[in-house]
């Protein structure tokens, strides 16, 4: 539904902004490369844009930190609507490693609502390209929706088994 | 100065204040002295060629009751380092500052005063560096009391007091997000027309913790990891820096074959790293072309490490006591066969880069630091090699297997920026030279991890550096009792490298700052914070958001 929604929206080139809030510059790097020779997003008309005035989506990257929390937030607010924020990146999606620390308020979600998410660390630039596709409706989804749960320390060896097998059966699953 | 020699005229200065002992190697030499005479021995090293690397500061309250201080130099004509230690008691941590006549020293005494709240007597600039502008006065996460996951609440309306413009200046705000800087960062430029006339820098927006994390709640083993993920650039730099710290502290000796990995993995992420740089300072001078070539010829590197470590980046290669996988004879021909392939193509790119007189006109005589000035902020790397000082650790101080490698160390005296792209253009054919050499006498065979004890020592200190594309990183490790550092310590180059921007841009253009803060590799994008300057009156501050709200509101109506 969302991605008729963003065919609707934005039956146009997109405009990308990327917006680093405390990354490492992996991601940055690989949204970078999508630009260049090899992956060359502007041929679906994607191009980056520096301001977010310009922008239709909001690339993500890197975990919250605490003086950037307002800053994210004030550029999430100059884009004109209808905007969309993709969070690339471990530490986007949550934090990453360090989501929990004194000078991070965690993942992208907590200052700005994400809409898809690109997972990796840092994410390839074909998980990249596939993701903003995805959420165009260029490409079809290719994994069903799976919920895990983590398990609870101190770890109980029946429910590690429990585990274990379920996992084996989600492997299953999407390998059909 | 040879290392006797500078212990007899420290000796024959200092007298009994003075203790020498030997560091956990022959290269490393270690001075503790008492408080009152800690700034003088800095300057006498300072004065005897010493080149200052870092501050340590340690929280060792629980264990002895004081705080540790440590300021290293390094002595790269004679390759050895000396780390001068003295500590303050609990009740008063004061130290004499050394920024007025070190500048390199600058950062590292506010960020102290930041983090575990030490006071430096006559810092020049004793403002906040590290920590964000509403983190409430009195918190210092360094101190061992305060937990890593404290977030004290956030206040609004604070903002940082840039510095005082100088006269007849007008400030334009470049940052927190804007288009030639990839990662968030504030400069306040102080302009006289076009003319830079001066420069604050409000950062350390990225910081993430990732000292105390590591000293609270990982293990020695997990820290090569997060100190990947550091740098999303030169991640194995700093894992490499950590592992050999961990094993000069507990004197762990590697297996050959696996510092030759480590020596291939470095130089491989340097090539793809300078060819990073180039494309991004093409497009930070308007130059696209260069952008998307230099990009095109990394590409078969990014594939090369993918098939050598199985990821792009952020390999996840060493750790303490070796490496995690072998290059099989099968790899070594798919890495020369991509070496190959890099070699001529950037042959190509730098005919073209060298011989083009638009880059010439936006290079040459931008950002010029004579040498003295270079080596006063301890400028690093191809900057520093950029403008006449010719340092490079893997060949001052040698590691992993580069003692065993012949190269050649480019050095420009051109000043500018112009001299640090050649610089870089020329690194890269050396680190196709080393990676063939390392290829060529790599020991065929041999374990690739070394076992490691259980338990390592606690309170055992290791240094390392190591050579990242950037210049010189240094980890400082002190060995703690739970399995996991006391204190680690990691000095990225881009941090003294940035320290010296301020100097580089001084009457230059505002329309060169985009190269210039780039020619020292660091990254940046559009939400400004707004600064206004009323000429006349000479006052200046920033207005809080909701002021600025107000006043374009109350415009809007009649």
């Amino acid at each position: 539904m969302l991605a008729k929604l963003a065919r609707k929206a934005f039956p146009k080139s997109l405009w990308l902004y990327h917006c680093n809030s405390g990354a490492c510059n992996g991601c940055d790097i690989e949204i970078l490369n999508v630009l260049t020779p090899y992956y060359d997003v502007e041929r679906f008309g994607i191009k980056l844009v520096g301001s977010p005035r310009h922008a239709d989506v909001m690339l993500l990257s890197g975990a919250v930190t605490r003086p950037t929390f307002p800053l994210v937030k004030r550029a999430f607010e100059a884009m004109p609507g209808p905007k969309l924020v993709f969070g690339v990146g471990s530490c986007a999606l949550g934090g990453g490693c360090w989501f929990d620390t004194y000078n991070v308020s965690g993942g992208g979600a907590t200052a700005v609502p994400v809409d898809y998410y690109i997972p990796g660390c840092p994410p390839r630039p074909e998980a990249i390209v596939y993701g903003v596709a995805l959420a165009l409706g260029l490409v079809d989804k290719k994994a069903a929706p799976v919920e895990l749960k983590q398990v609870e320390f101190p770890i109980d060896a029946q429910l590690r088994n429990r585990a274990w097998e379920e996992r084996n059966v989600i492997y299953k699953l999407l390998r059909d | 100065m040879t290392k006797d020699s500078l212990i007899r005229t420290l000796r024959d200065g200092f007298g009994p204040a003075l203790t020498v002992s030997e560091g956990a190697t022959p290269k490393r030499l270690v001075l503790d002295i008492d408080r009152t005479a800690f700034r003088a021995a800095a300057l006498k090293l300072r004065a005897a060629g010493g080149r200052y690397m870092v501050g340590v500061g340690s929280d060792e309250r629980d264990r002895r009751g004081a705080f540790g201080m440590i300021h290293l130099f390094a002595f790269d004509k004679d390759g050895f380092t000396v780390a001068l230690r003295t500590s303050a008691p609990a009740e008063t941590p004061e130290f004499d500052s050394i920024a007025p006549e070190i500048p390199a020293a600058g950062w590292t005494e506010r960020e102290y005063m930041d983090l575990l709240g030490f006071t430096f007597k006559g810092n020049p600039k004793p403002k906040k560096l590290i920590l964000a502008d509403d983190w409430p006065a009195g918190i210092h996460p360094l101190r061992k009391e305060v937990p890593y996951n404290l977030v004290p609440p956030s206040a609004e309306d604070v903002a940082y007091e840039l510095d005082e413009a100088p006269e007849g200046t007008t400030t334009v705000p470049i940052g927190p997000f804007h288009p030639s800087l990839h990662e968030p960062a504030h400069f306040a430029v102080y302009v006289d027309g076009e003319t830079i006339k001066g420069c604050d820098y409000r950062g350390f927006m990225t910081h993430r913790g990732i000292e105390k994390l590591c000293q609270t709640q990982v293990s020695y083993n997990e820290v090569p990891f997060v100190a990947e993920r550091i740098c999303g650039i030169c991640g194995s730099v700093h894992a490499a820096a950590y592992s050999q710290s961990v094993e000069e502290a507990a004197g762990i000796k590697i297996a050959r074959r696996a510092e030759f990995i480590r020596t291939i993995m470095l130089e491989i992420e340097r090539l793809h790293s300078h060819l990073l740089w180039l494309g991004v300072a093409g497009h930070l001078i308007g130059y696209d072309t260069i952008f998307m070539q230099s990009w095109r010829v990394r590409e078969p590197i990014m594939w090369l490490s993918e098939r050598l470590t199985g990821n792009r980046k952020t390999y996840g290669m060493i750790v303490i006591g070796g490496v995690r996988r072998d290059i099989t004879p099968a790899l070594r021909e798919d890495i020369l066969g991509v070496l190959k392939k890099v070699e001529t193509e950037v042959g190509g790119l730098k005919d073209a880069v060298l011989k083009d007189t638009s880059i010439h006109r936006r290079t040459k005589g931008v950002g010029f630091i004579p040498r003295e000035e270079a080596e006063a902020w301890s400028l690093l790397g191809p900057v520093a090699r950029g403008r006449g000082v010719d340092i490079d650790v893997r060949r001052d101080h040698p590691y992993a297997a580069y003692d065993e490698l012949s190269f050649d160390v480019p050095v420009m005296d051109s000043g500018d920026v112009w001299g640090t792209l050649v610089v870089r253009l020329l690194e890269i054919f050396e680190s196709i030279k080393i990676v063939r050499q390392a290829l060529d006498k790599m020991p065929s065979d041999g374990p690739l991890l070394t076992e490691v004890a259980d338990v390592l020592p606690a309170y055992r200190h290791g240094l390392s550096m190591v050579e990242a594309p950037r210049g010189e990183s240094v980890h400082y490790l002190i060995t703690g009792p739970e399995n996991r550092p006391e204190r680690w310590r990691v000095r990225a180059p881009t941090y003294t490298n940035l320290q010296g921007v301020p100097r580089m841009l001084l009457d230059n253009q505002l329309a060169d700052f985009p190269i210039i803060v780039g020619s020292i590799d660091p990254c940046f994008s559009c939400t400004d914070r707004v600064l206004v300057v009323d000429g006349r009156a000479r006052s200046r501050r920033v207005f809080a958001r909701s002021e600025i709200e107000a006043l374009g509101r109350g415009r809007r109506k009649p």
